[in-house]
């Protein structure tokens, strides 16, 4: 009855559809491998990255070979340095997703690395998991697994960043070594 | 199967209705769009319809010139407003601070500032009641923003929005400059373009809050009257500074004009003195910034710069009041108008 209405959503140049995403080959173990840290600029996220860093070296054997910053919290990390992670990496973790806008573009990131062959772990405050999921089905990836980290953590002080990290690692090296599942921390 | 429906009101009541069920709508009725209304605005400009006028590449969404429209005319919009429309989408969209902004929890709202003879053209009231509702031009042009969100970037409340608690008014923030009030030249002039320019100005604003001051015909009494507001902490979220511009009210702005004060003198004023103690920030918890001296020995100033307290002038010369918005980021206003740009030969092509 309505066709004659015009559907606002829908644009000629709205091309870019996302190809439905297969995720990276997982490791059987961390052991030896090599981690990749890309953190945003949110308050804690590198302090947060640094801890899990640590705590998979000392528990799991993983070697922290690269620890970098994006310079914007909204878009996806530059090509460049996806690249050199996925070069220089055999898994990443990535995060913290702790705002509207971030959550979203770090489970990007996390997908983008899986597209390019490295497993990724994105780490999401858990009042941000809607629009993480919102974005991952945008990009072709619909139940994507992150680690959900307990909502908030740029008020953290350095010991609650260490064990808020502590209680993430479990969850982690799940998702970074087992199929897809669903995994909170 | 019922008789079908002859009532034109039913059927535009039904039409509405559709509108609402595929999720098009900001919660408020939209005017349904047809072919012959994108061609009514396509006529108002030369872009062509397929034109990308905007883009996040991290949705992977393109907003083009017919979606504008399409959305501009769901909003409310007569044709007409559609080069307001574009120009304001341009002005919103090239400021730094619109990057993250749809997606904020900050949920912050577009500032639309109009300047120029188009404002008695299309009545954009610049007078009383400027911050709406009762003026179509006023409300509908900033809803056709919002609308271009929604459906444009499809960025939708509760899913990639993530607003904490939004801002009244989010999408009705739509002012003509009162230029003919005014001590000083219009906006559009502080944003690089020639007085009597036809133009929009863009900012994103967290919120408004009135400044009240009735009682003193002192210009340096208003004035701390202001930096008091300016400098609540409330409104600093950390890092280097907080943010801050002002609406004028007319009487308010006379008053300063009248004691020899020019735009750019307001805005010394009120950097050097929107300041609080190191010993305030860090009552409140925000001291990271406020350096570490004793109290008083270097006070920490709220604003980033004087030229970065945009003010402007606007409302009805019956009260002294004016109005402390606060602008998103720590990206101040880029300092760039638009100019509306027109269909130069729209007359003859009809």
């Amino acid at each position: 009855m309505f066709d004659s209405i015009i559907d606002p959503t829908v644009s000629q140049a709205n091309a870019t559809e996302y190809d439905r995403l297969a995720l990276a080959a997982r490791p059987e173990s961390l052991s030896g491998l090599r981690l990749g840290l890309l953190a945003n600029t949110k308050r804690n996220a590198e302090q947060f990255l640094d801890e899990v860093g640590q705590l998979l070296a000392g528990q799991y054997g993983v070697l922290v070979v690269l620890a970098m910053k994006k310079p914007d919290i909204t878009s996806t990390a530059p090509e460049l340095t996806l690249a050199e992670l996925g070069a220089e990496c055999d898994v990443v973790v990535t995060g913290v997703g702790d705002c509207g806008s971030c959550s979203a573009s770090a489970v990007a990131d996390g997908i983008l690395l899986e597209q390019a062959g490295t497993p990724a772990v994105a780490l999401i405050s858990d009042a941000f998991a809607v629009s993480a999921d919102a974005m991952a089905e945008l990009r072709g990836a619909p139940g994507y697994k992150y680690v959900r980290v307990q909502h908030p953590v740029a008020n953290l002080t350095p010991d609650g960043v260490r064990s808020r990290a502590a209680q993430a690692v479990p969850a982690i090296v799940r998702l970074l070594t087992e199929p897809a599942m669903a995994v909170s921390a | 199967m019922t008789a079908p429906v002859t009532d034109p009101a039913l059927q535009a009541k039904a039409a509405i209705e559709y509108c609402y069920q595929q999720g098009w709508t900001d919660g408020l009725p939209v005017v349904p769009a047809t072919s012959a209304d994108i061609e009514a605005c396509l006529a108002t400009t030369d872009l062509d319809a397929a034109v990308v006028i905007g883009s996040v590449a991290h949705l992977g969404r393109n907003v083009t010139v017919a979606q504008a429209a399409a959305n501009a005319i769901m909003a409310g919009c007569r044709p007409e407003y559609f080069p307001v429309v574009l120009a304001a989408w341009q002005a919103v969209m090239q400021e730094r601070a619109s990057r993250g902004a749809w997606q904020s929890t900050s949920g912050p709202a577009p500032l639309i500032v109009v300047n120029g003879p188009v404002r008695a053209r299309l009545e954009i009231n610049s007078r009383g009641g400027v911050f709406g509702p009762g003026f179509r031009a006023n409300m509908t042009i900033p809803r056709a923003i919002g609308l271009i969100v929604r459906n444009g970037f499809g960025v939708r409340p509760q899913q990639l929005e993530q607003a904490t608690q939004g801002l009244p008014g989010r999408w009705s923030i739509c002012l003509g400059e009162n230029e003919e009030m005014s001590p000083w030249p219009p906006l559009s002039v502080v944003g690089g373009l020639r007085a009597g320019t036809d133009a929009v100005s863009a900012m994103l604003i967290r919120t408004c809050e009135y400044v009240d001051n009735r009682s003193t015909d002192s210009a340096e009494a208003v004035l701390h009257d202001f930096a008091d507001s300016l400098a609540r902490i409330g409104a600093y979220v950390g890092g280097p500074h907080s943010s801050g511009g002002l609406v004028l009210g007319p009487e308010h702005a006379q008053l300063l004009g009248n004691a020899g004060y020019s735009r750019s003198d307001v805005q010394e004023w009120l950097f050097e003195h929107s300041v609080r103690s190191r010993a305030e920030m860090v009552a409140a918890g925000k001291g990271d910034h406020a350096g570490t001296a004793d109290d008083g020995e270097r006070a920490f100033a709220l604003m980033p710069a004087a030229a970065d307290i945009p003010i402007l002038v606007a409302g009805a010369a019956n009260a002294a009041m004016s109005m402390v918005f606060r602008p998103f980021g720590w990206a101040a206003w880029s300092g760039t108008s638009v100019p509306i740009k027109y269909r130069a030969a729209k007359q003859t092509e009809h």
